[in-house]
């Protein structure tokens, strides 16, 4: 059984969320009850021993990580240190991230390493910057594991998620998240499940594997295929963790409307960009800024948008196609940035009628080619 | 304090003296970007001594000068 796939599952996931309901409408706090959901989600999807041993290693090390850095930070705020835990909690990523391209790291395979990751980190830099102190073994372990999300996002924030879990929300306000919570998961299976395979089936798989026209389509039809396949997964996500009580952001927001690659990268899979604003680009040109790095403080800004996309394509995947698919948005998210500083009429053209439609057109076809790099079709 | 915090955010933002309202939309109107929170944080650590750090505030908390002063005031 595989999370949010075949009939199997969502019969499981209704039978299990269905006492959450009773339990959140009598005002009972869902803490303990998703925790133990999760637990059983995991035993079931993650199937045979070897991905049991997997998630068990992984889960170990980033809890013994992350409980061991909380004690040490209370002595020693040194800056080498927390690089050292960071290098421990990265080290299962990069071994999955190096298995598939050299058999040596082929033993260690994990399903939503690359998500899973992403939050331990985020409570290591936090505890770090003194926002986070203690960190309790349960609530990170809920946090970590968190089910509906583990495989595919959105990656919420540890003080966020915290809030939730400790809520006691009233009986109507637990029937509004149940109510949001349903339309949700009904609206992503739709979109996944509905128009996205419907896309798969109709305009991606009759398509031709080469030829320039093919490709012109496969660019527009895996654009669209991708949206709806990875809002709609989203959005199920995002709507099984209402119901836990867990008001996890949205990822997407009508990213064909974008009217620049910035706005862009604020629309689609919107908690890895904020992610990486926050622990990538904001800490290198913190920085850079402190230590006056550059001349001209906007190249630090520059370096970051290279540096943090980069950082996406590697998250990615270490194949060329993803690598380059990072580059290409540093650089695109460098030109945009100079568009809007060098150039006083470009913000005018963005809010204005015409402007704006030519803009969302421009800003359609560069993501869509961003995308058909993504796919790993023409490199 | 006040006037400090609002002539940093003016240079930030490249805005004229007196160009920025405190309840002017800082994000809503393009005014202030990342780079610009960034800088801002910097500015404030350097000029008032008061350190806030990356993911300490968010945007809503950020959204109009008049809330940036308020925050910053809270923890001077």
């Amino acid at each position: 059984m595989d999370l949010y796939e075949g009939l199997g599952f969502f019969l499981l996931l209704a039978a299990l969320l269905l006492p959450a309901v009773v339990l959140g409408l009598c005002g009972v706090r869902l803490k303990w009850y998703g925790l133990a959901v999760t637990v059983a989600i995991l035993l079931v999807t993650f199937r045979g021993w070897q991905a049991k041993a997997c998630l068990a290693a992984f889960y170990i090390l980033e809890l013994v990580c992350v409980e061991v850095y909380a004690q040490v930070r209370a002595r020693c705020d040194k800056r080498p240190v927390l690089w050292l835990f960071l290098l421990v909690a990265l080290a299962p990523l990069c071994m999955v991230k190096l298995g598939t391209v050299t058999d040596a790291f082929d033993f260690f395979r994990l399903v939503g390493v690359s998500y899973m990751t992403f939050r331990s980190v985020q409570v290591l830099i936090e505890i770090y910057d003194g926002l986070i102190k203690d960190v309790g073994i349960a609530d990170f372990s809920y946090f970590l594991l968190f089910f509906p999300s583990v495989s595919s996002g959105p990656i919420d924030r540890y003080r966020r998620f915290l809030k939730d879990i400790e809520a006691k929300p009233t009986r109507g306000e637990y029937a509004e998240l149940v109510r949001r919570g349903i339309w949700k998961l009904v609206t992503g299976a739709a979109m996944n499940f509905g128009i996205g395979n419907f896309l798969y089936a109709h305009w991606l798989a009759p398509l031709p594997e080469s030829g320039f026209l093919a490709s012109v389509s496969y660019m527009y039809g895996y654009a669209f295929f991708l949206f709806f396949n990875f809002a709609g997964y989203s959005l199920m996500a995002v709507g099984t963790a209402y119901i836990l009580g867990v008001k996890m952001p949205d990822n997407f927001n009508m990213p064909f409307i974008s009217v620049d690659m910035k706005n862009f990268w604020s629309r689609w899979h919107i908690s890895l960009s904020t992610w990486l604003r926050d622990f990538v680009y904001t800490r290198f040109c913190t920085a850079a800024l402190r230590g006056k790095w550059f001349r001209d403080r906007r190249t630090a800004s520059y370096i970051g948008y290279v540096i943090t996309m980069l950082t996406m394509g590697v998250w990615h995947g270490l194949t060329p196609a993803y690598i380059l698919y990072g580059a290409y948005h540093g650089v695109l998210m460098c030109l945009n940035e100079i568009a809007d500083l060098r150039w006083k009429r470009f913000k005018q053209i963005k809010r204005s009628g015409v402007g704006q439609v030519i803009m969302v057109i421009i800003t359609f076809h560069l993501f869509s080619f961003g995308l058909l790099i993504f796919s790993g079709r023409i490199i | 304090m006040k006037e400090k915090i609002m002539a940093i955010l003016e240079d930030v933002c490249g805005a004229d003296e007196g160009e920025l309202s405190p309840d002017t939309r800082l994000f809503e109107d393009g005014i202030l970007d990342s780079f610009g929170v960034i800088s801002l944080f910097v500015e404030i650590e350097t000029q008032l001594g008061i350190k806030l750090e990356p993911t300490e505030l968010d945007r809503d908390q950020l959204a109009t000068p008049a809330l940036i002063i308020a925050e910053v005031e809270k923890r001077a």
